[in-house]
């Protein structure tokens, strides 16, 4: 089969019914695959308003173009949903070998809506598609949960997606892992899949991915895997990992500490990659990745493949914990009951401000680890004082204030990046699709590790837009985050494994056009321009060390840079795409009239 | 030469098993490639194991129906010949015997002299070996 395959797997839980669909060649053009991909297939028959929880809500599995063939870290598999922890569109990838199995399993997609009767998992392989009962797997880890998967479905290489308990009790800011290690953080999917009583995904596939000329497509792939250096032994993404960043981060004063009070901490030397190195039994790739980001590390309690830098950050220093052990320890627990670690460590730190305030007593301050342990466990279990970190920093801030230090955009906590010492890290987090994230564009490394004044929006609404633009095509084309691909060479890369002679314009406007699809669909869940905010202490506290001490960002300049954002993108000073630039990217008519019906009515 | 690895520096990406089968199947499956790599979590920690032939030639000695031969530089299977009986595979120490859609046996052929694995690993895991020399040393 081609590497586009042009089919999807339509699952509905609650009446049982799978159906094998096709999958226009128009949308592989338009919006590729992984996170383009899903975003089209969401917006096609799924209200904007649905409740994120209800069995309306669809969540779909994509592979990629390049997945399962022999170009770098190209086997992700994404996932897009109504994320219930912010009420926009949101999607993730996943490591490891998920998203080439699913190739090699015959699809590009799988759809899944509705609520099975029990809990359940979905099989798939080239000759069946069924669901089965899980019903014995209710409240086990993801870790067991694979193996037993594996167990049930007769097969040590069935690739599983596993929801922990924390996605089974509809925890906001649930994750789902694979491959014990590899987790899908953000935005809460884990709790959609709980929603529908999915335990799990498991994927088998053993099918030949064919390319227009293999003799080019070999030939290409490696010319760029070594033109970029992505195989380097002293590159520091394989030498190190993300780790790395506790160092940059400390040094540029922008390092999460004490929940955003600080931006240097004490004790970053016991928590960098020097300290975590210490401890690596293994290095590990996902398939396909010629760098290999994986650290499998050995602590004094528990085993991680981890920590990444974001964790270390927000499990670390954020609430104020400089033993590596206790880290590996959090690190380990969340992916195995399911919780995204940047929102855990978030929502704790948030609760160990109140109480250090005197706001409300969560029973917590900073520096309290052990505590940290087992209210980890606790959000998972909706334990206690669990029950309401389970809610998420958002929701504990409406209910018991504190929103000037709810360190969240739109409901998504913010990861490990403190914008006042990297100011477009603000425009990236508060324009980014779903929420505080750093994913949508990483201004930082041109920024505060690179050759830009960190401290101005000059010029930084025009950056942002250009990043985020190929970012969206790159990880719709499906390409991992760690291989710093231009545009032009991603063209050529996507010419080699689908076919036609692309160019870095053609991929840019795909990022665009996907990017703009996905900001319709949250201004049609009743998001606009004035939901794009910063917690107030960015903009009201100053830092007190490093090289931004004494530095907040002004709030009156960030508004203004948004307007600039705003009107780079082709957006109207609410935020809102115009339908001129919708039609000018091409985004389909009937979603355009959808959106202009909105606005009418709205 | 036969291949040897160095395991321990083997990080599980799969790149040598997505070579051998671009470059003798023109088309990308792991399960079609002559070398094998697993690389998982287990009890203990990280499992590595790397199916490969290191031209032992245990499997030419017990083919009964002489369909695998060595030319001096690599393992030739006679497809006329195999009949699919899978005694090389139970003979292969190394668990290194594929087989084709028709149940024939598949082994690693160098690439002719020029394998991918080697060309393709990012980490070096894999590399040539000369056979000892007959005063017994090995080169590199």
């Amino acid at each position: 089969m081609n590497s586009f395959i042009g089919k999807m797997l339509n699952v509905d839980l609650t009446s049982g019914k799978i159906e094998t669909v096709s999958i226009p060649t128009e949308w592989a053009e338009k919006y590729t695959g992984q996170k383009g991909l899903g975003t089209r297939i969401l917006m096609e028959d799924l209200d904007p308003k649905t409740d994120p929880l209800s069995p309306q809500n669809k969540i779909v599995m994509t592979s990629s173009i390049m997945a399962g063939t022999i170009v770098s870290c190209s086997a992700k598999l994404a996932i897009a949903t109504k994320s219930p922890q912010t009420g926009t569109i949101t999607d993730g990838s996943i490591g490891g070998h998920a998203g080439a199995e699913l190739k090699y399993a015959g699809y590009d997609a799988i759809c899944i809506s509705g609520k099975a009767e029990e809990l359940s998992y979905l099989y798939l392989d080239p000759d069946k598609a069924e669901i089965r009962s899980a019903a014995e797997l209710k409240g086990v880890g993801t870790f067991e949960t694979e193996i037993r998967i594996k167990e049930m479905a007769g097969d040590p290489q069935v690739k599983v997606l596993a929801n922990g308990p924390a996605g089974e009790n509809q925890v906001l800011f649930s994750c789902i892992s694979t491959e014990r290690y590899r987790q899908l953080g953000r935005g809460g999917i884990g709790a959609v899949m709980g929603s529908k009583n999915l335990k799990a995904v498991a994927i088998r596939g053993w099918l030949d991915v064919h390319v227009p000329d293999m003799k080019e497509c070999l030939k290409v792939a490696k010319e760029l895997h070594a033109a970029d250096k992505i195989d380097d032994a002293e590159y520091e993404i394989y030498t190190d990992g993300t780790p790395i960043l506790v160092d940059f981060s400390q040094e540029s004063g922008l390092l999460p500490t004490d929940n955003f009070q600080e931006g240097t901490f004490e004790g970053f030397e016991k928590i960098n990659s020097a300290s975590m190195k210490e401890v690596r039994a293994a290095k590990k790739a996902c398939f396909s990745c010629a760098i290999a980001c994986g650290n499998y590390l050995k602590g004094s309690k528990s085993d991680v493949e981890g920590p990444e830098y974001e964790t270390i950050a927000l499990c670390g220093s954020s609430i104020r914990n400089d033993s590596r052990d206790r880290i590996i320890e959090i690190n380990s627990i969340c992916d195995d009951v399911g919780l995204d670690t940047i929102s855990a460590g978030a929502v704790i730190a948030y609760m160990m401000e109140m109480t250090e305030k005197g706001l409300h007593d969560f029973g917590i301050r900073f520096g309290e680890t052990e505590k940290a342990v087992e209210m980890v466990r606790k959000i998972a279990f909706k334990e206690g004082v669990g029950a309401e970190g389970a809610m998420g920093t958002k929701k504990l801030a409406d209910k018991y204030g504190g929103a000037e230090f709810a360190m969240h955009v739109k409901g998504m906590e913010i990861p490990g990046y403190d914008p006042r010492g990297s100011w477009a890290m603000g425009l990236a987090y508060v324009s980014a699709p779903r929420g505080g994230c750093h994913m949508s564009a990483y201004p930082i490394e041109a920024e505060a590790w690179g050759d830009l004044d960190p401290y101005t929006y000059e010029g930084k609404a025009d950056l942002v837009v250009g990043l985020q633009n190929s970012q969206f095509a790159k990880f719709s084309m499906g390409v991992c985050d760690f291989w710093p691909v231009a545009s032009d060479n991603l063209a050529k890369l996507y010419s080699v494994t689908y076919g036609g002679k692309w160019t870095a314009e053609e991929v840019d406007i795909i990022g665009e056009r996907i990017f703009n699809l996905q900001r319709i669909f949250n201004i049609m869940a009743g998001f606009d321009g004035g939901d794009d905010k910063l917690p107030g202490r960015f903009h009201q506290e100053n830092l007190k060390s490093g090289p931004p001490k004494d530095i907040s960002m002004p709030e009156e300049a960030f508004m203004k840079s948004m307007q600039e954002y705003y009107r780079l993108r082709g957006w109207d000073d609410k935020g809102k795409p115009t339908l001129e630039k919708l039609k000018a990217l091409g985004v389909e008519d009937r979603f355009v009239q959808q959106y202009e019906t909105y606005l009418a009515t709205s | 030469m036969p291949l040897r690895v160095k395991k321990a520096t083997c990080t599980g990406c799969k790149l040598c098993q997505l070579a051998c089968s671009g470059w003798h199947e023109r088309c990308f499956n792991p399960e079609k490639a002559r070398i094998n790599v697993e690389h998982d979590y287990n009890e203990k920690g990280i499992h590595i194991g790397i199916h490969f032939c290191n031209q032992c030639n245990k499997c030419i000695d017990t083919c009964p129906e002489n369909a695998i031969s060595s030319n001096g530089k690599w393992i030739l299977v006679d497809r006329n010949l195999c009949i699919g009986c899978k005694t090389c595979s139970k003979t292969c120490p190394l668990d290194a015997v594929r087989y084709d859609s028709e149940g024939k046996s598949v082994i690693c052929d160098l690439c002719e002299g020029e394998p991918q694995c080697i060309d393709w690993c990012p980490k070096e895991v894999i590399y040539f070996r000369e056979k000892k020399t007959q005063a017994g040393r090995e080169t590199t």
